[in-house]
């Protein structure tokens, strides 16, 4: 058991609902987000989604650039397939000498922190659902033994890239695969938190709105569960590769929308 | 407050360039044998530097079946493999639920990705998912409980140990098999050479001709238990961590290094223990200009006056750089220097860059038996991290 943050805010974009899409949708994308200077001119998607949902977090927040940079901020990053646009890309042969830097997964945390100026502690997990929910466990215990003063837990999951070979794989033809870029920001707070983690347990939640998220699941159901006003005790769940993880946390925790824990 | 829960690295196992398990690794180390040659699996006719740090047998395992045919999975296995052949951990001897996995790498099962785009089975998306060959290794080991995958570039190998270490202080497992892999495959060959990072000279680390690193593939993994868990041999303790990010250039290393300065002193005080207690510096040492320089300067300001009179050593001249597989060779090195009492060299540093002054351990392997170490690592994107290790 960890004590809980306190959500003090969230930013999310995402595709558009499979409702809204219709049933024959099988990629809800994301737009290419624009920003405007010459660092941003080779830059991944996936990267400029990342930090637009940290911009999106700010305003949600109500806050300025200048509330998150420094080494009392920590960075939590993770996906389960964000990079497979710029490896097919360099694999293909498309984008220049620095395209190769753009593949890893690191950078895309690096380019929120190189934009935000954040240099505290950091970590990036691959996978689903369960990495999002680890990811949050994680920053709540650096939180809580003073590591930082705030954590983000920054996930990017994109598709339209590599559509054709997630049609060629039967793991992933059964929902329409959601793209979206979400940034949570945490402080410390009070009540519990509560990680639990086991491998082929009982079904998880399925992603809302019948979507796959991979990663970023986590995320959408805090923010309709923030957006719901709800008054239960907050309760994310998430399954992947076999694994099934689960957040219990408190509700006594603010999740105010721009207050300062 | 309580002390934290001690973590003991009862044993480990590898798979390199310069040996295939743990045994050869060391005596590779210490002779100081290279395992540079020129990369024979991939076509690397195009490419500008066709030599690397090639594994050219994958472990002593005869029998690959119910293994994939992805080499990263391979490396994994091969490690885990020497790993089990000591502990006699396969099968599990606990409870499966309560035996957890967690794998860094800087580029997962990658390699898998360009075949599944030349036309081979869709199947291999599966491995290609950077978090594939951890999955696969969970299953081949048997193991029910957490299964981690971290990525932060070649820092990989010391966050997964340090989240291993995590997951057995918390509860969440009893063991767990933790550590790095990569794999020398033409995607990254092609990328670090139109990044005009490797060198057709020697890897130099610290030396004054030094042009840039050649690259290497490895599977490193550690068998972690909480301290009271743990009878019989042992390798040593995990006693800190520390990372930090630079927050300055997706390639480039911050030019003073306060990133990785910010990570030591962090380790160092999650270990609970001061600069003057470090007997030994496990270096990141890639051999290029701005690595090697930067690297020194942080660890001047991080140890301070200790930083003189240590030995600092970089392995990566003759294994390449293993990316993801790195930092746990490191680490298991400064944990067999110990036990061994014997400071594997740097080897290839012949000339001193005046700018990199501290005691490299030139030449050859040296008598000493350090008790604490410490072990760096920098990569892509900016991640710093640094291990703290204690001798058995």
């Amino acid at each position: 058991m960890t004590a809980a943050p306190a959500i003090r805010a969230l930013g999310l974009l995402s595709g558009q609902s499979p409702a809204e899409a219709g049933p024959a949708a099988r990629i809800l994308p994301l737009p290419r987000p624009n920003r405007a200077g010459d660092r941003f001119r080779r830059t991944t998607r996936e990267c400029l989604l990342a930090l637009a949902a940290v911009d999106a977090m700010l305003e949600d927040g109500t806050a300025g650039r200048d509330a998150i940079a420094g080494d009392r901020t920590a960075l939590q990053y993770v996906t389960a397939a964000a990079y497979g646009a710029s490896n097919r890309a360099f694999i293909e042969r498309r984008g220049g000498v620095m395209h190769f830097a753009y593949t890893a997964p690191a950078v895309v945390s690096a380019e929120v922190a190189i934009e935000f100026g954040i240099t505290g502690p950091y970590g990036i997990l691959i996978g689903g659902a369960p990495a999002t929910l680890r990811a949050i466990e994680q920053s709540a215990r650096l939180l809580e033994a003073g590591r930082c003063d705030r954590a983000l837990v920054l996930v990017v999951e994109i598709f339209e890239e590599c559509a054709d070979l997630y049609a060629r794989h039967r793991r992933f033809d059964h929902r329409p695969l959601v793209e979206t870029a979400a940034c949570l920001w945490l402080e410390r707070g009070v009540g519990d938190l509560r990680f639990e983690s086991a491998r082929g347990a009982g079904a998880a939640g399925d992603p809302p709105g019948g979507g796959e998220r991979f990663a970023a699941g986590p995320l959408a159901d805090l923010r309709e569960w923030r957006d719901g006003a709800r008054t239960e005790p907050l309760e994310l769940s998430g399954a992947w590769r076999g694994e099934h993880a689960r957040l219990r946390w408190s509700t006594e925790q603010s999740h105010a929308r721009g207050s300062a824990a | 407050m309580a002390a934290p829960e001690r973590v003991t690295v009862v044993a480990a196992g590898v798979v390199t360039p310069i040996g295939a398990d743990l045994e050869a690794f060391w005596s590779a180390l210490v002779t100081g044998a290279s395992g540079i040659s020129q990369i024979e699996r991939v076509a690397v006719a195009d490419l500008r530097v066709q030599r690397g740090g090639e594994v050219k047998k994958v472990g002593r395992i005869k029998d690959w079946r119910g293994v994939p045919d992805c080499r990263a999975t391979r490396l994994l296995v091969a490690a885990a493999d020497d790993l089990c052949t000591q502990t006699g951990f396969r099968p599990l001897p606990l409870d499966p639920a309560r035996v957890g996995v967690v794998v860094g790498t800087a580029l997962g099962g990658v390699e898998e990705g360009e075949r599944a785009l030349a036309g081979e089975s869709a199947r291999r998306l599966r491995d290609a998912l950077y978090d594939g060959p951890g999955d696969r290794l969970a299953r081949w080991l048997g193991a029910r409980g957490p299964v981690i995958t971290v990525s932060t570039a070649c820092a990989s190998g010391a966050t997964a140990l340090a989240m291993g270490a995590d997951l057995l202080r918390r509860g969440e497992a009893d063991a767990v098999v933790a550590g790095g892999y990569d794999v020398l495959c033409r995607f990254v060959l092609r990328g670090f050479d139109a990044l005009r990072s490797l060198t057709r000279d020697e890897v130099r680390p610290f030396d004054r001709r030094r042009t840039g690193l050649l690259l290497g593939e490895a599977g490193a993994l550690a068998l972690l238990r909480r301290e009271r868990d743990v009878r019989g041999p042992r390798l040593g303790t995990l006693l800190g961590y520390g990372s930090a990010s630079d927050g300055f250039h997706i390639a480039a290393p911050e030019p003073q290094g306060r990133g990785l300065e910010r990570a030591i002193t962090a380790a160092l005080a999650d270990a609970g223990v001061s600069a003057r207690d470090i007997d030994l510096v496990s270096a990141h040492g890639t051999a290029t200009p701005l690595n090697d320089r930067i690297e020194t300067a942080a660890l001047k300001r991080a140890l301070g006056a200790r930083a003189y009179q240590v030995p600092v050593n970089s392995i990566k001249a003759g294994l390449g750089h293993t990316m993801g597989a790195a930092a746990a060779l490191e680490a298991f090195m400064c944990l067999l220097a110990a036990q061994r009492a014997l400071i594997p060299p740097t080897l290839n540093l012949e000339d001193p860059d005046p700018e990199c002054d501290l005691d490299y351990v030139p030449g050859q392997a040296r008598p000493g038996r350090p008790r604490l170490m410490l072990s760096t690592s920098m990569g892509f994107g900016g991640c710093n991290g640094a291990l703290v290790l204690e001798a058995a």
